[in-house]
């Protein structure tokens, strides 16, 4: 069985997020940069039925060298092999274009089943995984908790509101994973100094023969609005203070 | 709780640019490793500290250790962590390859380390007690001994302890009473009590390994008549575990370091506690000064961890705090500022960052004479292993006792609030306590100093020390803003070195109980220049930087060392002066008192 996980990097979730000058991007000065955690998921699950069912795990990037750093990680993890599409404009590109790029790059591997985190924690698009599954044209199981792999064929589980989806498609498969699938594991010391002499090919997107050129462009971002300061209700009784209180919801928040 | 324990922005500062860690990697024991793997393992490190450890951080505090029909039961998540550093190898991270280690120098594990202590001290107290163990039984104990007990404690399932003190018997070893009779079978028969043992029962292991001290029947009294033993909790039988009559006599509750228990033992009371003699008879104690002295370094850095904790929490305190105005412009329609503002907080949080910041640069350049003297060639092995000698008993007080003073000034900076249970201040003030006391009381680091460490080899190791510091001086020297500190240095060293000589000569005069009695201030004011040192050699590096220009956050950064080092040099090093003036006479004031005046 080979499993193939395509990770993003994005900025550690602590990071400040700070816009660029362009108005339209963030400022990557300070940022520490770390594998999308909805796409470790992916990776452990990967190592999990690799374990059980032996083969290959093989983890996909795309974007500029510095992906490299979150490629080792999942070397280090385990897995078995990884290959970066390096281009330094593939940060913030189109999810679109990106999931054709990672469509070329991954269908040459033959995978039993494509692996990804539902989104990622950077843009939020969720977008790669659906186009991939297109792309690739393989059922597209998001959005999942539980995976069970039988003969050609997989099971898994998604989450929807009070109750849970049992879905089944037919092998190959991508599948876009959530929290809950399962615990990452840390990557080990000696996992981290095998992680050293494990292949790592680089390709570009000339060897795929694509460009980055999407449909769809950021015209601008902005911070969330400032939040305003909070307002005391004063008065001298219950009374008083309930009926300031509903004139306050009425005429200043105007939610009664 | 704080958002921040740590500055991993600092300990890389501190590794890389000051430490030079990478010049380790060309020497043939850690040729395999690069900066991206000491990056991958740090990155892992603070991971599990942030996901696993500092979540935990007052669990531990909030529920410690019970002890239930004689077994202790401890939080779960010091299984978590025990069974992650096994798998990881972090319990023999340090170690040669062909003991299941990864040859990583002892610097960056050091960093690791004091990244989980950071985050969670108690948590982390339970993997350097092993390591310690399981590298006294691999440097001395029998093959059969190593296969036994190594790889069980090393996969983080048996816990090893270090069990030295009695009752009777605590920073005077020599009076060690715990026996062990010799059955001719192979093991000893051991009996008696130990006390204060850290870890020394617990259920997050199906194990516990005692490292311990005992007296062979018909030993000579005093250190000489002293032998180590493997003196596990259950013995491996027949392939099973049995009970091997040892038994936790009772459970201590702690002010602080509460998630770790310290356990009292008794030996034998049903005479069938087996022993395995660990090397030679009576060598015990030389044996154990091996996981001794690796336990006064780690005892600095988790001071030293506890006290990061304590300034990010008072700093992040600062910050949002609005409280008073300008000195200068008290007008009560103006908003408040944070406190930060204030000079006597800036005060405060500057003291609390050159503790810190300046006792880790100590650690770790200890831990590269570490790294050195194992695996070093030549004469700058030597001479790393008579610095770190020396070095040891400062790096573990000055951590520990300005830990106490830094902590507290953190709580203090929260006011009211740092002394509820509301902020974490208070509980990294109870942590740090324990440090001045374990593994060899501040007085007995100062005697090992003064009494033993500056003398050796004809005070060798004091030469080789004002050179490295002399080195240090004269390239301040070549930089304008830091000549003048580079002369303060100077100046402080040279006090040291005549308080040295004046101590010595009363040594050689043959008034011992004077030369001695105020080793203590002698300690401190040693630990005062070492960290002056220090902060020089972390000025130098930022001047350098800042010379040749960085971004934004880096030169605050940059500038902020600076800062820190000005305040050392200008507010905690002129302390020396006046312990300088005090080790220069030589009255023996506390030596000479009668303990009779103490009628009241």
């Amino acid at each position: 069985m080979n499993i193939v996980v395509c990770i993003k990097q994005v900025p550690d979730t602590e990071t400040q997020i700070k816009i660029a000058g362009d108005g339209k991007t963030i400022a990557t000065d300070d940022i520490k940069w770390v594998m999308n955690p909805y796409d470790e998921f992916g990776v452990e699950e990967a190592l999990r039925i690799q374990k059980a069912k032996g083969g290959e795990v093989i983890v996909v990037g795309a974007g500029p060298k510095r992906v490299t750093e979150s490629l080792r990680t999942a070397l280090a993890m385990g897995a078995d092999k990884a290959v970066l599409i390096e281009d330094d404009g593939l940060y913030g590109a189109d999810p679109l274009a990106v999931a054709k790029i990672l469509a070329a790059a991954v269908k040459p591997l033959s995978p039993d089943i494509v692996f990804l985190g539902m989104r990622a924690v950077d843009d939020d698009a969720g977008l790669v995984g659906p186009a991939l599954a297109e792309f690739l044209d393989m059922p597209n199981l998001s959005v999942v908790t539980k995976v069970e792999v039988g003969e050609g064929s997989v099971t898994v589980q998604r989450p929807v509101e009070g109750q849970t989806l049992v879905l089944e498609a037919s092998l190959p498969a991508v599948i876009s994973a959530q929290k809950g699938l399962n615990e990452p594991r840390y990557a080990s010391l000696p996992g981290i100094m095998k992680a050293k002499k494990k292949p790592l090919e680089v390709k570009t997107l000339a060897d795929l023969g694509l460009d980055k050129a999407g449909k769809a462009e950021i015209a601008a971002l902005t911070p969330p609005p400032a939040r305003a300061a909070g307002k005391t209700i004063s008065g001298e009784t219950a009374q008083e203070l309930a009926a300031n209180l509903a004139k306050a919801l009425r005429e200043e928040a105007k939610v009664i | 709780m704080a958002n921040k324990y740590l500055s991993e922005r600092n300990l890389k500062f501190l590794l890389y640019e000051v430490g030079q860690v990478e010049e380790l990697c060309g020497l043939p024991f850690f040729a395999d490793h690069d900066r991206e793997s000491f990056d991958m393992m740090l990155g892992t490190a603070l991971r599990i500290s942030g996901q696993l450890l500092y979540p935990a951080f007052r669990d531990l505090d909030q529920n410690p250790p019970e002890l239930v029909e004689g077994q202790v039961r401890v939080r779960p998540v010091v299984r978590q962590l025990l069974e992650q550093a096994g798998e990881g190898g972090w319990l023999s991270a340090t170690f040669p390859y062909d003991h299941g280690g990864m040859q990583l120098p002892v610097m960056v594990n050091t960093a690791c380390l004091y990244a989980f202590a950071s985050a969670n001290f108690s948590a982390s107290a339970f993997l350097g007690l092993t390591t310690g163990a399981a590298h006294l039984i691999l440097s001395f104990g029998t093959p059969e001994l190593r296969e036994t007990y190594v790889p069980n404690m090393l996969s983080g399932r048996w816990q090893g302890t270090m069990a030295l003190t009695e009752p009777g018997a605590g920073s005077s070893l020599s009076d060690v009473a715990v026996s062990a009779v010799p059955t001719g079978q192979g093991h000893y028969l051991i009996s008696g009590q130990k006390i204060f043992i850290s870890a020394g029962d617990h259920d997050a292991v199906e194990n516990v390994v005692h490292l311990m001290l005992a007296r062979i029947k018909g030993a000579p009294a005093g250190v000489k008549g002293i032998s180590l033993f493997v003196v596990p909790k259950l013995r491996p039988e027949d392939g099973k575990l049995v009970p091997n009559d040892l038994n936790t006599a009772g459970l201590f509750h702690k002010l602080g370091y509460r998630g770790c228990p310290i356990v009292q033992l008794a030996m034998g009371e049903a005479g069938d506690c087996h022993g395995w003699l660990v090397g030679e008879p009576h060598k015990g104690l030389a044996y154990m000064f091996q996981m001794m002295n690796e336990a006064r370094i780690s005892v600095g850095k988790q001071a030293t961890a506890v006290a990061s904790g304590a300034y990010y929490a008072s700093l992040q305190y600062a910050q949002e705090r609005p409280q008073g105005r300008p000195i200068a412009a008290k007008d009560p329609t103006q908003p408040q500022v944070p406190i930060i503002e204030h000079a006597d907080v800036k005060r405060m949080l500057l003291f609390q960052r050159a503790v810190v910041d300046g006792s880790l640069a100590l650690l770790l350049q200890c831990a590269k004479y570490a790294d050195l003297a194992g695996h070093g060639e030549g004469e700058a092995k030597d001479n790393a292993s008579l610095l770190l000698d020396l070095l040891t008993p400062v790096a573990k007080t000055f951590p520990s006792e300005m830990g106490i003073l830094s902590t507290s000034a953190g709580l203090q900076i929260l006011g009211g609030y740092g002394y509820t249970d509301e902020f974490p201040s208070e509980q990294y003030f109870r942590d740090v306590r324990i440090h001045p006391i374990h593994e060899g009381t501040t007085g007995i680091q100062g005697l090992d100093l003064l009494g033993r460490k500056v003398g050796m080899q004809g005070g060798r190791a004091m030469k080789l020390l004002a050179g490295e510091l002399a080195r240090d001086i004269s390239a301040a020297g070549q930089v304008a803003e830091l000549a003048e500190y580079g002369q303060r240095l100077q100046a402080a060293l040279e006090r040291l070195l005549e308080v040295t000589q004046a101590k010595q000569e009363l040594a050689a005069a043959g008034e011992v109980a004077v030369f001695l009695c105020d080793a203590t201030l002698y300690l401190e004011l040693f630990g005062l220049v070492a960290v002056a040192w220090q902060w020089l050699r972390q000025a130098l590096v930022a001047a350098q930087a800042l010379a040749s220009g960085v971004g934004q956050s880096d030169e605050a950064f940059y500038m902020g060392k600076l800062a820190t080092m000005r305040y050392f040099f200008h507010y905690e090093l002129p302390k020396a002066q006046g312990l300088a003036d005090r080790l220069g006479e030589s009255d023996g004031l506390t030596a000479r008192l009668d303990a009779r005046l103490f009628s009241d």
